[in-house]
């Protein structure tokens, strides 16, 4: 592929996904120009406040609501598919994902918990469900990890794998067992668990944003230490990369952008699976380029599926982790089977 | 430069392949390890290589292989194993690129372009210059041999260490790959003369490009010495436990 090639694709995908998620932000139940939208924006970031002509209803439906949703989608949606990227090339395995170490199960046994037993923290107020989805989600990872390195001193890719799924298994078994004991709270877990960007504001964003920052910036650091991971431990230890120092450590950046957008939204699949196979389809396999546009293309199916999700049976929302299998797996399957590589 | 492994023991579980091996190879040798399958060369050029756990001391001028960071690890030893993952479809240049990782000064975007001249000298070397733009699942075994040859090479280091590297080669490469095996290590990296160390199957290959020969069988050195010496039918009956020479003569 030549670099002028490449570049066109990258410009290409950016305008691309910015288009899909300025089209996300003004569609809906009510719909605005790209004019006013612009408006409400400028008119936010220079304190100026709703411009005029502007109904204010308008500017609190696209400033308070769609905005930060629609941009907490795609933050979501990016950092769960750069994660994937990363996990695939690391665990040398096209089934591994942000959820292979049993982060989701962990952030789900932490809100499940906080739902059974209702606990409150008043400093954390909104935040308990999440801080306690990410706290366990996060713990599960580090177990996971130790575990491995306990059981198998180079921590291997099946050592990994396997004890991910293990310990997933078993903490889920512990959900659903809960869940079952608490029939009073198991609707509110169950929808938790199926995953949801509603009532997602600017705060939540703000803690987002420099996590996917710094999990996007740090990831592609180690792009060159992941090409050369993705042909094995022993020949990347010969190739001058601390493989297990490797993986731990990108497991963890991992761990922490998947741990903070499920205890966010709830669990949502496929994406963090299928963007990453579909982006080195079109870019080649090198991770300098897999780990970026992993981000943007991740996001913007992400803001797609969340808009289907609160559109598609207005005024009824359907869970967005059923709208990206549902969209995403035929898709997936169209792209990986029938497209043969066009670098 | 000099490389000493004391009394080195592996044990994968309760099985031990290596039992207490001594060696000592100097910067300018050429070593050939030989032994019958099982025997524990690949693991003994891996404990050289500083990459797995053992017991005992590997020194590389004092200094412990395995104990060093990777990547200066990798600046004085190259490893090329018997068997390479290959999970992502990448280019044989951009494969070939990866192996200046320990000594380049690729920034994640930008390629050193000495890095990259240096990356397209060793792939002409090794004959897959014009595969350049070829993706590895479209190689032969044989290409893609001399694709993982060049990514060694293109590491940079003295101390090159083979694993069977005449695999999948037809006998025309196994030739050429002799002849580029004996200019490289006639020559020097920095100030250290290159230091060839291979297991090879073919002992014709391994007569061509060596001086050396260390022999082992059930873990341990049985032989070592001059090449020549070390390829007589009596010394390869005692390795392989089978008559070479009659097999040769049909």
């Amino acid at each position: 592929m030549t670099k002028k090639g490449t570049g066109l694709k990258i410009v290409i995908s950016a305008v691309l996904c910015l288009f899909i998620l300025v089209f996300a932000i003004r569609s809906g139940s009510v719909y605005i120009s790209l004019k006013d939208l612009l408006g409400i924006i400028g008119g936010h970031i220079t304190g100026k406040g709703t411009p005029e002509g502007i109904d204010p209803m308008m500017d609190s439906i696209f400033w308070v609501i769609r905005m930060p949703r629609a941009l907490m989608a795609f933050m979501v949606g990016g950092a769960l598919s750069i994660s994937g990227a990363c996990m695939q090339a690391l665990l040398q395995n096209p089934l591994a994902s942000s959820y292979t170490l049993g982060v989701s199960s962990g952030a789900s046994l932490g809100a499940t918990l906080v739902l059974i037993l209702e606990i409150s923290v008043p400093v954390l107020a909104g935040f308990m469900l999440p801080a306690a989805g990410f706290v366990f989600g996060l713990a599960t990872v580090v177990f996971a990890l130790m575990l491995a390195s306990a059981i198998d001193k180079s921590v291997s890719n099946t050592t990994v794998v396997l004890l991910g799924m293990v310990l997933s298994l078993f903490v889920n078994g512990i959900v659903n067992l809960l869940s079952t004991l608490s029939s009073d709270h198991s609707k509110q877990i169950v929808l938790w668990m199926m995953g949801s960007f509603s009532a997602r504001g600017w705060d939540h964003c703000a803690i987002l944003f420099p996590i996917c920052i710094l999990g996007l910036v740090s990831l592609m650091l180690m792009s060159r230490k992941m090409d050369i991971m993705s042909f094995g431990d022993l020949q990347a230890q010969a190739m001058g990369v601390d493989a297990k120092k490797t993986k731990i450590l990108a497991i963890l950046i991992c761990a922490l952008l998947t741990g903070v957008s499920v205890s966010f939204t709830g669990v949502i699949g496929f994406i963090d699976l299928a963007a990453p196979h579909v982006v080195r389809k079109i870019f080649g396999p090198s991770h300098k380029l897999v780990i970026p546009m992993s981000f943007i293309y991740g996001g913007a199916f992400m803001a797609l599926c969340d808009l289907i999700s609160r559109t598609l049976l207005s005024p009824r929302e359907i869970p967005v982790g059923a709208v990206t299998a549902l969209i995403g797996a035929p898709f997936f399957a169209y792209v990986f089977f029938t497209s043969r590589r066009k670098r | 430069m000099e490389l000493n492994a004391k009394n080195v023991r592996v044990s994968y579980g309760k099985t031990e392949i290596l039992k207490g091996i001594d060696l000592t190879i100097k910067s300018g040798e050429k070593v050939f390890i030989g032994g019958a399958n099982g025997s524990g060369k690949t693991t003994l050029l891996r404990v050289l290589s500083g990459i797995i756990p053992h017991e005992g001391e590997v020194l590389l001028d004092g200094k412990d292989v395995f104990k060093m960071k990777r990547k200066d690890t990798a600046k004085y030893i190259s490893l090329m194993p018997q068997t390479s993952d290959m999970y992502f479809p990448y280019t044989v240049f951009e494969t070939v690129l990866l192996g200046t990782y320990a000594s380049a000064g690729n920034t994640v975007f930008r390629n050193n372009a000495s890095d990259v001249q240096y990356a397209l000298k060793c792939m002409e070397d090794c004959g897959v210059l014009e595969l350049k733009d070829r993706h590895l699942d479209e190689l032969s075994g044989g290409q893609l041999q001399r694709v993982l040859l060049a990514r060694t090479f293109a590491q940079g280091s003295p101390f090159l260490f083979l694993d069977e590297p005449g695999n999948n080669l037809d006998i025309k490469y196994r030739a050429e790959l002799c002849d580029k095996l004996n200019s490289w290590a006639a020559g020097k990296t920095g100030d250290t003369d290159n230091t060839l160390v291979a297991v090879f199957h073919d002992l014709e290959q391994a007569r061509r490009c060596c001086t050396r020969a260390v022999l082992m069988k059930d873990g341990k050195v049985i032989f070592d010495g001059g090449i020549d010496e070390g390829l007589k039918p009596e010394m390869l009956m005692e390795v392989y436990d089978f008559d070479m020479a009659s097999y040769v003569k049909g």
